[in-house]
């Protein structure tokens, strides 16, 4: 090859003289079936003359003296520069270059160019994402995708939080549709990673149209890989690595304790010799390994892969840890020439060790209480001397932190069962039917054990106080759910002359039935192997159980036309039922429409070599959310509600609870548009999308008055309308420098802003409880974000007497008559001379203007590095864990000791010592801006020549490491905090988030 | 044709499942309804009862928790806050020292709470009025089920004066947020009109006896209570004297086994909040013995009993005459002698002394045992304890003040009745009695019983009485009455009228 490209060059520098005004002809064809091609677009380099192919794929151009290079370029094949020397005729077979535009999309019920889609979506591969030491692919999907916040938690087996587009939703489910190979989910913790081929994201209303009522938070669709033809192929990879605590959060230590507590109480504690660190004492360097050995392989008449894997994740705090085995078989055969028939499944068993939030415990056995413990317990008490715990709870009411965590066992184990299977069959060219079943199986078994210890020296170092347990005890409870889907589809495909169109009809319908009981029983023996209801007393078993069950039906079509690949249409239209809702609302009709044109095969295109590809596109959608609780429209006796008469207790009822029996969908409506681009020889390409997305209908809780008969003086009905606008970028810059150096660099930047438009009679909505002292901080209401905060605005710190006396309201009356030096100064908003909850103000929202990720890559001969950088900007965060100070004797942060107003530093932010049972105010709202290095990546890939002789086809080893550096603004352990729409961003009890560096190799022979 | 017959393939399985209307026909699984239950009418009566249990102070609802304990009896001179000085400031150390506000939490929850249960009385009432049980059973239900609500009322009016009057259910929330009568606090006198309205009803329904569900008894004794606070001094006299003379009621011996679970349902007992047990655990009525249980101070070392509030006041250990049985009947009093000899309770349980303990006074009338008195869960601190809330002994104090007023004029009445409760206290009778002895007889009697604040208030000395106490916060024309609680105004779009300098 390049012999003949030096003769050539040799052959035109010799004809350059006697080159005359010619015609050059030729025909371009597809290298991998010698089909002509048209369109493809050829240009005289360094001139701006060019053509386009016809039809057939034939040319023609006239040159001139000194025109000798032609520019070969079409959008999905490599652009070739061709010198035409002394050539009259120059045939060019193109050679496809698979580039983002030419790969097909996983659009639901079948795939589409991407390059043809007129909605928005996006795709990362498999490879991408298990790049990352992460539990879930969701959490490696954090920053890759414009328009998608991922929101992660640090503890092990839980799923992160997904918001596609903003939050459009107070009180229906949030979470994003799954469609693992056809199958829906909400969660996909039983996924392992390295099965997936890539994640297809709906974005907007139109692209998610065809799930209807499913889609109205997104859609997430995985497909997982299967064999391919050829020899048997195994493949090994694993990673092992330690996780730690990124960003702790510094407590006073013994000495900087007893000089607060001193100025605050006026009291200094007894000294004890102990300086605990209780974070310290809690969290440990964990240790976290992944592996997958894969086995594939097939002829022409069938693929089989078969998957297993293996994770073991323990977390950070100790005791915690999730294992999860996991087993994937797809395979898929070719019954016939027009015939397949495909299977896919898997198997998943996890084990989920003192998880918080597993089961709903005691107040001191709950470790959603280590936390708060941990960062209250004084250091002057002793985690544990000589296997006696050191009694912080005789001390301060608060419980000994490290055995929050020790006196009690919480295990959840689940198993999972979800697969599906399809027949295709393609009775003509043009038609192909498919039906697949699907179905997910589910049983998890939550066992809770307590131990018993007393308060007394057999468990601390001195007796005393509220943290004990007269009698163990065992819960135990067991849930089972089982979920089908059944899709039967017929799509045509039609293509005549420059018309090209798809037509897709079909029918779902969906079934979810789940069942609970527990148990529970007191004082069974401490030995694990008795730790089983039977072996309690009697005499204290109780019990409980449940269900729930729903069904869903609709009926879809989806037509995609497009001519010339130039001018796009897509129009699908959806009609769901669903048994949530009365039936008087039962059914609504979702329609969609996406406009798409490609001016990049227009005429007055093509004779350039700047745009490769431009597209711009344009849509409108509905979609809706049923995702609220099956029992919403019905009203429900509460049962059992006994009384004891003269002793003897009856059981009774009440009926407590007011609801909207008319309780109808959520309904989204988005406009969508954007263009799309690929300039300077598809070196940089991008896509700038705007949308605009209004929720109408929006469920919220409506508080009524406490008077009225409902015990929660909350309705559920369809009130509020949510808008979110946003503007989403991204831009990839991708260049081989030569054979051994490549690179890309992209990023992605999403400004959202949300808003509540309207609460349409509703009430506006108090959420984000902290508790007694602080009570409710967050405040939903017309005109700004949902989950705003909503506080007192501090003004300073009083310096002195004088200055509490000064602080007047218009009447002259002292607004904070009982402040004292040192204390804060509130904005009397509603001047009223009063400070109350009259004076809260909104103090911003969990909600990010803007949130971002970025990309590097780079290959030099045989080694890769990767960096990715996620980060978001512009929302506040709410340190409720500052808040539970509640006692003098409770510990405070090393900064606040040092920084707290005295009368010699004069602080008017941070107020002087005090007791805690501080009010909500915006001392408590920090910014939540952060940046962080999300995961770096170095590898290195053995040559060939080497691999051969080792007998192994190939070999990468790698280091990484997840989250290795973050910037952030917020005080706390990580200003990411998922939560409710109406509680979010409130770090009360939130796991730290860790930092991971691991190594590993994947192997395949 | 061959493409129509595909055609004809497709329809056929895409319609396959379009046929089954009844597949979105889900029930909701284990959800009973108004109508999967035939006994519901009968049920929802318990459940009214149930309500009174409520104790969620911080939460849903109080009626008779620790927000219940808070305004009746440490918002007076009989208790003092108790526990350690920063343990719930924040809302119970507010209305202690009458620096409360309108979001005060507890204020919240109290109204949240008897309303609750005036929601499901209304519930009750209107399963009642349609179902198909025997008319003499439905009379006797709804004359229970009246009798709570007056009382709920009775307790809404006491604590906020007038309060909106809510007699049915909202079918939704459009209905519940557009009804102005459910923002719109009625009068003070239109409030009691209501209550007397079920009381007489109540009356003329139940019986003599009704197997621990409420009684005529109680109905006339709460109607003479309702009455008192009015001032209608005749119809309390009237009211007392048909009790006293039913014959159903007199006082137990021993003074000290009242609050006891001896004492529960006893012959002194006209109205009491009942606790037991249901499915292996206790029914109670959360937090109101935890809340009051001896607490572990100073030295600590001991399994202490409980949080320590509402701790009788130095002005009522002084209120006793002396050798009145009932005040050591009613106060645990924290050895403070330096002997450290302890303080040893009725069944022999030892609290340390005071260099051990929080407090120098608890409330003995919250004591439960855990060696000497059955429980479902006998480990758990917060035991079950039986509250009364009008015994045979009120009913005389309400005929003997009645008795005294210059409208009845029958002082030969207050002195019987005044006889009758001085002796069993082991003091001497007196030969005549002022309305003050009255009062003061009515302290001691029903010391730590819910009662003191509310008496204060109706004698029109609680101010006088707050400020000697020292509870110099007390504003006249104020805190006689709890601040309507301001989500509640929020809630009503300002509807609902804030009380007096709030």
């Amino acid at each position: 090859m390049r012999r003949i490209l030096l003769v050539s060059i040799l052959l035109m520098m010799a004809l350059h003289v006697s080159a005359q005004n010619r015609t050059v002809t030729g025909k371009v064809t597809d290298v991998a079936d010698g089909s002509g091609l048209p369109g493809v677009s050829i240009v005289v380099q360094g001139t701006s003359k060019g053509t386009t192919t016809d039809a057939e794929g034939a040319y023609s151009i006239d040159l001139v003296t000194g025109e000798d290079i032609l520019v070969f370029s079409f959008i999905g094949y490599k652009t070739q520069s061709i010198a035409v020397g002394d050539r009259a005729v120059v045939d060019l077979p193109m050679e496809g270059d698979a580039t983002e535009l030419t790969e097909v999309v996983i659009v639901g019920y079948g795939e589409q160019r991407k390059s043809d889609i007129t909605g928005a979506t996006a795709t990362v591969k498999g490879e991408e994402l298990t790049r990352q030491p992460v539990l879930t692919a969701t959490q490696a999907m954090q920053g890759k995708v414009a328009g998608v916040q991922i929101i992660s938690s640090g503890q092990p087996g839980t799923s992160p939080q997904i918001r596609i587009r903003g939050v459009g939703t107070a009180l229906a489910g949030t979470t994003s549709l799954y469609v693992v190979d056809g199958v829906l989910t909400d969660d996909i913790s039983n996924i392992n990673t390295s099965d997936i081929i890539d994640m297809s994201i709906l974005k907007d209303a139109s692209a998610a149209a065809i799930y209807g009522s499913r889609g109205a938070n997104g859609v997430i669709i995985i497909t997982t890989k299967k064999g391919a033809a050829g020899g048997l192929k195994l493949n090994y990879n694993n990673n092992i690595g330690i996780r730690q605590a990124s960003n702790l959060v510094e407590m006073a230590n013994a000495a900087e304790y007893s000089n607060y507590v001193q100025a605050a109480t006026g009291k200094a504690p007894t000294a004890s010799g102990y300086d605990t660190d209780w974070y310290d004492v809690i969290l440990r360097n964990a240790w976290q390994q992944t592996h997958n050995l894969s086995l594939s392989g097939g002829t022409d008449k069938g693929t089989y892969l078969l998957n297993v894997g293996y994770l073991n994740d323990q977390g950070i705090v100790v005791d915690n840890s999730f294992k999860r085995f996991t087993v994937r078989l797809n395979n898929e055969y070719k019954l016939l020439e027009n015939l397949k028939f495909g299977l896919q499944s898997s198997y998943g068993n996890s084990i989920n060790q003192n998880g918080f939030g597993n089961v709903d415990i005691d107040a001191f056995g709950n470790i959603g209480s280590v936390y708060s413990d941990a960062y209250r317990s004084a250091p002057i008490i002793p985690s544990i001397v000589d296997g006696k715990y050191g009694n912080t709870s005789a001390y301060q009411n608060v419980g000994n932190p490290l055995l929050d965590v020790k006196n009690n066992s919480i295990k959840v184990r689940e198993n999972r069962l979800q697969g599906s299977s399809y027949l295709e069959y393609k009775p003509l060219s043009w038609l192909t039917l498919r039906t697949s079943i699907g179905a997910d199986w589910r049983s998890s078994l939550n066992r809770g054990y307590y131990y018993q210890f007393n308060a007394d020296e057999s468990t601390f170092v001195t007796s005393g106080g509220n943290q004990y347990r007269s009698l163990s005890s065992l819960n135990v409870k067991q849930t089972t759910s089982f979920r089908w889907v059944f899709d039967n589809t017929a799509s045509i495909h039609k293509s005549f002359n420059k018309h090209d169109f798809t037509l897709l009809i079909g029918t779902t319908a969906e079934k979810y039935k789940q069942e609970w009981f527990s148990a529970n029983r007191s004082d069974v023996p401490a030995d694990p192997d008795l730790w089983y209801i039977g072996v309690g007393d009697a005499n204290t078993s109780q019990n409980d159980g449940g269900g729930d069950a729903w069904a869903r039906n609709s009926y879809l079509g989806r037509l995609n036309y497009n001519y010339d690949g130039k001018y796009l249409l897509t129009a699908t239209i959806r009609s769901d039922g669903s048994s949530r809702l009365p039936s008087q609302n039962r059914w609504r009709q979702y329609p969609s429409v996406g406009l798409g044109w490609v001016l990049s095969r227009e005429n007055f295109l093509q004779s350039q070599n700047f745009i490769d590809f431009l597209k711009v596109r344009a849509s409108y959608g509905k979609v809706g959310n049923d995702q609220i609780p099956t029992d919403a429209y019905t009203l429900r006796v509460a049962v059992n509600k006994p009384y004891p008469f003269g002793g003897s207790t009856t059981n009774g009822s009440q009926i407590n609870q007011i609801i909207d029996p008319n309780i109808t969908w959520e309904t989204t409506e988005e406009y969508d548009a954007a263009i799309e681009f690929e300039l300077l020889q598809s070196k940089l390409s991008g896509e700038i999308n705007y949308y605009n997305k209004k929720v109408e209908n929006a469920l919220i809780i409506i508080p009524i008055m406490g008077n009225l008969g409902d015990i929660n003086g909350e309705v559920v009905t369809n009130a509020a309308s949510i808008e979110n606008k946003g503007v989403e970028v991204s831009l990839t810059w991708r260049d081989e420098i030569n054979d051994d150096l490549s690179y890309s660099i992209s990023g992605n930047a999403t400004f959202n802003n949300n808003h509540v438009v309207a609460l349409n009679g509703g009430q506006a909505i108090w959420g984000g409880s902290i508790g007694a002292a602080q009570g409710y901080t967050t405040y939903t209401d017309n005109g700004h974000s949902v989950g705003s905060f909503y506080v007192l605005q501090t003004i300073g710190v009083f310096n002195s007497e004088a200055e509490v006396a000064a602080y007047k309201d218009k009447n002259g009356k002292v607004i904070q008559p009982t402040a004292k030096a040192g204390e804060f100064k509130y904005l009397d908003k509603n001047e009223d001379g009063v400070i109350d909850d009259n004076d809260r103000v909104f103090a911003g929202s969990y909600q990010p203007v803007a949130y971002f990720g970025a990309d590097i890559n780079v290959k030099y001969k045989n080694w890769d590095f990767g960096l990715s950088i996620y980060g978001n900007a512009g929302n506040e965060v709410y340190n409720g864990k500052k808040a539970v100070r509640v006692s003098g004797t409770d510990n405070v942060e090393k900064d606040i000791v040092y920084n707290r107003w005295t009368s010699a530093n004069r602080s008017q932010t941070e107020p002087g010592a005090n007791v805690g049972n501080l009010p909500a105010s915006t001392y408590f709202v920090e910014s939540g801006t952060f940046a962080r290095i999300n995961n770096l990546t170095i590898g290195y890939t053995f040559p060939s020549s080497f691999l051969e002789r080792i007998k192994v086809s190939s070999l990468r080893i790698f280091a990484t490491s997840q989250n290795l550096f973050t910037y952030k603004k917020y005080s706390g352990f990580t200003a990411e905090l998922p939560g409710n729409p109406t509680d979010s961003g409130i770090e009360l009890t939130s796991y730290p988030t860790t930092r991971t560096i691991a190594a590993g190799l994947n192997i395949g022979f | 044709m061959k493409n129509k017959s595909f055609l004809g393939i497709v329809l056929i399985c895409l319609l396959s499942l379009a046929c089954s209307d009844s597949f979105l026909d889900v029930a909701v699984q284990g959800g009973v309804t108004t109508t999967t239950d035939p006994k519901l009418a009968e049920k929802l009566v318990t459940g009214v009862y149930n309500s009174l249990l409520q104790g969620d102070s911080w939460g849903d609802g109080d009626i008779h928790g620790f927000a219940f304990i808070t305004v009746t009896n440490i918002i007076s001179d009989d208790a003092d806050k108790g526990s350690t000085p920063s343990d719930q400031a924040v809302p119970v150390g507010d209305i202690d020292n009458f620096t409360l506000t309108p979001t005060n939490k507890f204020a919240e929850t109290l109204w949240s709470g008897n309303y609750n249960g005036i929601g499901a009385a209304n519930q009750a009432l209107a399963a009642l009025a349609t179902a198909a049980i025997d008319t003499d059973q439905r009379d006797v239900w709804m004359g229970e089920v009246r009798f709570l609500r007056a009382y709920l009322y009775f307790n809404l009016v006491r604590m906020y004066g007038g309060v909106p009057l809510v007699f049915r259910v909202p079918k939704d929330a459009d209905d519940a947020n557009s009804d102005i009568t459910f923002k719109t606090r009625a009068s003070v006198e239109t409030v009691y009109d209501s209550i007397e309205n079920d009381l007489h009803f109540a009356i003329e329904k139940l019986p003599l006896k009704n197997n621990g569900h409420v009684t005529q008894g109680a109905a006339k004794s709460m109607l003479a209570k309702v009455y008192m606070y009015q001032k209608e001094w005749d119809k309390v006299f009237q009211l007392t004297n048909e009790v006293i003379n039913s014959g159903q009621y007199k006082l137990v011996e021993d003074y000290a086994t009242i609050w006891r679970q001896v004492g529960n349902n006893s012959i002194e007992s006209i109205f009491e909040i009942e606790t037991g047990e249901f499915n292996n655990a206790n029914l109670k009525i959360d937090n109101y013995t935890v809340s009051q249980g001896p607490r572990t101070g100073g030295s600590g070392g001991w399994d202490d009993l409980g949080w320590g509030f509402n701790t009788p006041s130095t002005s009522l250990v002084n209120a006793y005459e002396e050798g009145d049985f009932r005040k050591e009947a009613t106060i645990i009093s924290i050895d403070n002698s330096g002997t450290r000899k302890g303080t040893v309770l009725w069944d022999g349980f030892r609290i340390p002394s005071s260099d051990s303990v929080q407090n120098l006074y608890y409330n003995y009338k919250a004591y439960t045992s855990r060696e000497s008195e059955s429980y479902a869960v006998s480990a758990d601190k917060d035991r079950p304890k039986n509250i009364k809330i009008l015994r045979y002994a009120e009913v005389l104090l309400m005929n003997a003040e009645a008795a005294l007023q210059p409208t009845v004029n029958q002082p030969s009445f207050a002195e019987s009745s005044m006889k009758l409760i001085r002796e069993r206290a082991g003091l001497e009778p007196k030969a005549s009695y002022t309305i003050e002895d009255v009062w003061k007889e009515r302290r001691v009697e029903l010391a730590m019983e819910h009662d003191r604040f509310w008496d204060l208030v109706r004698q029109g000395r609680a101010a006088a009485v707050m400020h000697a106490a020292g509870k110099t916060n007390f504003v006249e024309g104020k805190h006689e009455l709890l601040p309507i609680p301001n989500s509640q105004i929020l809630l009503s779009g300002n509807v609902l009228a804030q009380n007096p300098l709030y």
